[in-house]
């Protein structure tokens, strides 16, 4: 496949242009989805895709192209198309090699794992055990190589592979609980710890009781709080600020957040999106965006970063920088110690359905799903229901109180997008609202 | 398309033969087009060539489900033994039927008039710079703007293992924008989204650079004489975005069928209205919700659906109960009825899973000054910006975007970020009247895993809810 990422790269320049890129990329994940305790649907994929770059006259073209026998006739196509295009002033080029990117490998056993009954049932096992009544969720096997090529002279080759699961646990329509496992090695895959997450936390969440609005101290869960890291990430885009889709606009420099927070983007870093090298070719790399509350630096192609005067992060999209995997920083509370500071508070679980009002002010609101709970002196005194949070996310951040010692790593279908190592969060003031009638 | 069709057709047999009680393969072949233009440069055309084949079977009461972009009779048979063995891989204790439905022979395209593929890059770029050039001449301080155009062009063929055989293209345009409006220390922001099935004629229907300048003139005047929004009980005029969004999210939503099974319980979700709740009010008499594929020119237009199953209008709400729930072969067996042509699959790669197409309010015969008429004290929600709901699909909120204050029948001064957080039942049961005039919107519906984001529209009339509490 190195060839077709090369041929692609060669047969653009032959037909004048300046810059292409070529990613080859062969997928063969494997996932089961399941619902009401046992697999609903299994699915494979044998897909290869060459999603390719070119830029003529600094006009400037993407695409995927799906018959990899034709690529000759489809970049004639794309060079054919860039031409009648416009061209873009902000286009400022793609970063130039060679490069030397860290050694990574995929798990073998990873790799060679064929069957994932036994994960669905463990963290089904696990759920019931805890006396959830009804589990779904979904198990993968993601596993996709790339070969990349570019004209400023960067080979690259990257197998990844990872395990992933997913799992809701319910003992009625209004008592839940979400649990989340990641791993890169099988060693480390605890389908059955998730399952027992949510079990617990369904079971909990027995009988909720109407909730009453107001602003409260809230103890983010992992989970939940990832969402909101999420979201900080991906409006930490360069290309996010520049089309009015962030509240940290002219913020470099400035606090965003309390001094508890101390946040970085890391690709290079074992998660299970872990890569080698961006979609221009640039390694990966820690890059501190967020550093004891102050704004550092925002996500950035070789394109947004010349216009914003700085360098790139290695955090290109085939045409948008976006956040590869996030980190925060852990605090020093043990998760009892965390739970002892709310004193008439919240615990939070699980969210959905983030939306703003405003991306430029980050005034929101999410929906928490799962358990919530009302916390007096460190206990959950009862689960609630039916709650907004009503907030903005750069207030939220700039609540935050304390922070837990154990992250964890969370992503989940359309809230956590990318992996996000996060510990329990302690956030004060929080807004919460409900339903009038 | 000749090879393919034999590709697909080989596919079913090969199925067959490997021990699936039943089988079906879609090929796709989709040429997607789009670019941005972002503070009024181009910042990339993207276009994509995108072809595959799915296959789908049942073994001993199991679903696999296969895909490849290798058309090829060696890639499609790897791909029916891969979904043979996962399925028979999945130790079932219940068995997974499908509802006995009519094999079709079909094949159907929407009509161009200005074929999508013949329209150059060149034209569709200026088309929309036009409508950029229009709402910048405005003068007002356009902190941000961007524009998406978006074409595809979706050839389809389907056969399944009981004789059905469909062809079918459907081609789309898409337009979304998103603009920033700035003044003093003032922010508005709005986004809209405009679709169509057919060919290049669609963006003259649309009136594009009217609505966005006068989007943007509204934004100013939030922003310049926007006042506080009244709170407490009063009434609620919705107009056509707030009521098709309100039939989206908690009419459509909540009748999926595989919602209420419990299939999207850990994605989307699963639904306040049981199994059994056919019959169950949510709603005045006055509300009657429809989801129809077969609305012409609507961008989720089709005639068979990704089962090949033939589409037809679906009553979700009638007279305020809950009618008919949306089904695909599989819920429709689970729930003792029949598909009602659902089922549906963003490209090839994906199972068809139950999903809504246009959904909307039926309109009645109320003018908008009509509904304006009878309200004492309240507030005209012309559209929305922040929007959710919870993942029972019971607890929603709509913000405002471009709303008024209504007195006395009277629309007086723009009021800013009018909150509407009701549950479903409230919301729908306040209605007293419903108009007549009829618009939609388009949409991107999110659901599934791996996530499917379709082509959905949404709409309705004004609607008039009485004595609502708003923020």
């Amino acid at each position: 496949m190195e060839e077709v990422a090369s041929q692609i790269v060669d047969k653009a320049i032959a037909l004048g242009c300046q810059d292409a890129v070529a990613d080859v990329v062969e997928n063969r994940s494997y996932q089961i989805r399941f619902a009401q305790n046992e697999a609903v649907i299994s699915n494979q994929w044998r897909e290869s895709t060459a999603s390719v770059f070119v830029v003529h006259g600094k006009r400037v073209v993407a695409s995927d192209l799906k018959d990899l026998s034709k690529t000759d006739e489809a970049v004639e196509r794309l060079v054919k198309i860039a031409k009648t295009s416009q061209p873009n002033p902000d286009y400022a080029g793609i970063a130039k090699g060679s490069f030397r990117y860290a050694r990574t490998r995929p798990d073998p056993k990873v790799l060679s794992l064929s069957e994932g009954g036994k994960y669905v049932e463990a963290a089904v096992g696990g759920a019931l055990d805890q006396g959830a009544k009804e589990c779904a969720g979904s198990f993968w096997k993601y596993e996709d190589e790339h070969f990349l090529a570019t004209s400023n002279g960067v080979e690259g080759h990257d197998h990844r592979a990872s395990l992933y699961l997913s799992i809701r646990a319910l003992v009625s329509l209004e008592s839940s609980g979400h649990g989340i496992a990641c791993a890169t090695k099988l060693s480390g895959f605890e389908p059955e710890k998730a399952g027992q997450k949510a079990g617990r936390i369904a079971v909990l969440a027995r009988t909720p009781k109407p909730a009453k609005a107001g602003r409260y101290t809230v103890l983010f869960d992992p989970l939940i709080f990832g969402s909101l890291t999420d979201q900080v990430g991906g409006r930490l885009s360069a290309w996010a600020v520049l089309a009015g889709l962030s509240p940290f606009g002219k913020k470099i420099g400035k606090r965003v957040a309390s001094p508890q927070l101390t946040l970085y983007d890391d690709g290079s870093a074992d998660s299970i999106a872990r890569k080698r090298f961006d979609a221009e070719g640039v390694p990966t790399r820690r890059n501190l965006l967020v550093s004891k509350g102050i704004l550092k630096t925002y996500l950035h192609n070789t394109s947004t970063a010349k216009k914003f005067k700085t360098k790139t992060t290695g955090n290109a999209g085939l045409v948008y920088p976006d956040s590869h995997a996030i980190f925060v920083r852990p605090g020093d509370r043990s998760r009892d110690e965390i739970f002892s500071e709310v004193k008439d508070g919240l615990w939070l679980t699980n969210t959905w359905y983030t939306r703003y009002q405003s991306y430029v002010t980050g005034d929101l609101s999410t929906i928490p799903r799962d358990g919530i709970f009302h916390i007096r002196n460190g206990d959950v005194v009862e689960a609630w229901k039916d709650i907004r949070v009503t907030d903005n996310l750069i207030h939220l951040m700039k609540n935050i109180v304390a922070l837990g010692k154990e992250p964890e790593q969370m992503m989940w279908w359309g809230e956590v997008s990318v992996p996000n190592f996060v510990p329990y969060a302690l956030i004060k003031d929080v807004g919460i609202t409900t339903s009038n009638q | 398309m000749n090879a393919e069709m034999d590709l697909v057709n080989f596919a079913v047999d090969e199925a067959r033969s490997k021990g699936a009680t039943y089988a079906e393969a879609r090929y796709e072949k989709q040429d997607p087009e789009n670019f941005i233009l972002k503070n009024g440069v181009l910042d990339a055309l993207y276009v994509g060539h995108d072809q595959g084949i799915g296959v789908r079977v049942l073994v001993n009461g199991a679903l696999g489900f296969a895909a490849t972009n290798s058309l090829s009779k060696a890639g499609v048979r790897a791909i029916v033994g891969d979904a043979i063995k996962i399925a028979k891989a999945s130790r079932r204790k219940t068995k997974i039927t499908f509802a006995q439905e009519d094999s079709i022979a079909m094949n159907w395209s929407i009509p161009e008039a200005k074929k999508l593929a013949d329209v150059s890059v060149e034209e569709k770029i200026a088309e929309i710079q036009g409508v950029d050039r229009d709402v910048t001449q405005l003068g007002f301080k356009l902190a941000a703007r961007y524009f998406n155009l978006s074409d595809n062009r979706i050839r389809k063929y389907f056969a399944n293992s009981e004789g059905s055989r469909i062809e079918s293209y459907s081609p789309r345009l898409r337009v979304f924008y998103f603009l920033t409006v700035v003044e003093g220390a003032g922010v508005e922001q709005s986004s809209r989204n405009y679709g169509w099935s057919g060919g290049w004629e669609g963006i003259s229907t649309w009136g594009l650079s009217d609505r966005v300048v006068e989007e943007a003139r509204s934004m100013h005047r939030s922003l310049t004489k926007g006042k506080k929004s009244p709170e407490g009980k009063m009434d609620l005029v919705a107009g056509p975005q707030v009521a098709g969004i309100a039939s989206h999210e908690s009419c459509g939503h909540p009748t999926e069928a595989d919602r209420v099974l419990g299939r999207e319980a850990a994605q989307a979700g699963k639904s306040f209205i049981p199994p059994d709740g056919l019959g169950m009010r949510v709603g005045s008499e006055l509300v009657n919700v429809v989801d129809d594929p077969t609305v012409e020119h609507a961008i989720a237009y089709y005639l068979t659906d990704d089962e090949g199953v033939k589409a037809r209008r679906r009553y979700l709400y009638k007279e305020g109960r809950v009618t008919e729930f949306l089904q695909n072969r599989e819920t429709a067996a689970a729930l003792h009825t029949h598909s009602n042509g659902a089922a549906r699959a963003v490209n090839y790669n994906v199972e068809a899973i139950v999903r809504m197409a246009n959904t909307f309010v039926e309109p009645k015969d109320h003018s908008l000054e009509e509904l304006l008429e009878g309200v004492k004290h309240g507030v005209y929600m012309k559209s929305f910006m922040e929007w959710n709901i919870d993942d029972k699909r019971y607890n929603a909120k709509y913000a405002g975007r471009e709303a008024y204050l209504v007195e006395n029948g009277e629309v007086k001064h723009p009021v800013r970020n009018t909150i509407v957080e009701l549950t479903t039942p409230a919301f729908w049961s306040a209605v007293d009247a419903v108009g007549k005039d009829l618009d939609f919107e388009a949409g991107f519906c999110g659901k599934s895993d791996p996530g499917q984001a379709l082509d959905a529209s949404m709409g309705g009339p004004p609607i008039r809810l009485r004595n609502v509490h708003l923020r």
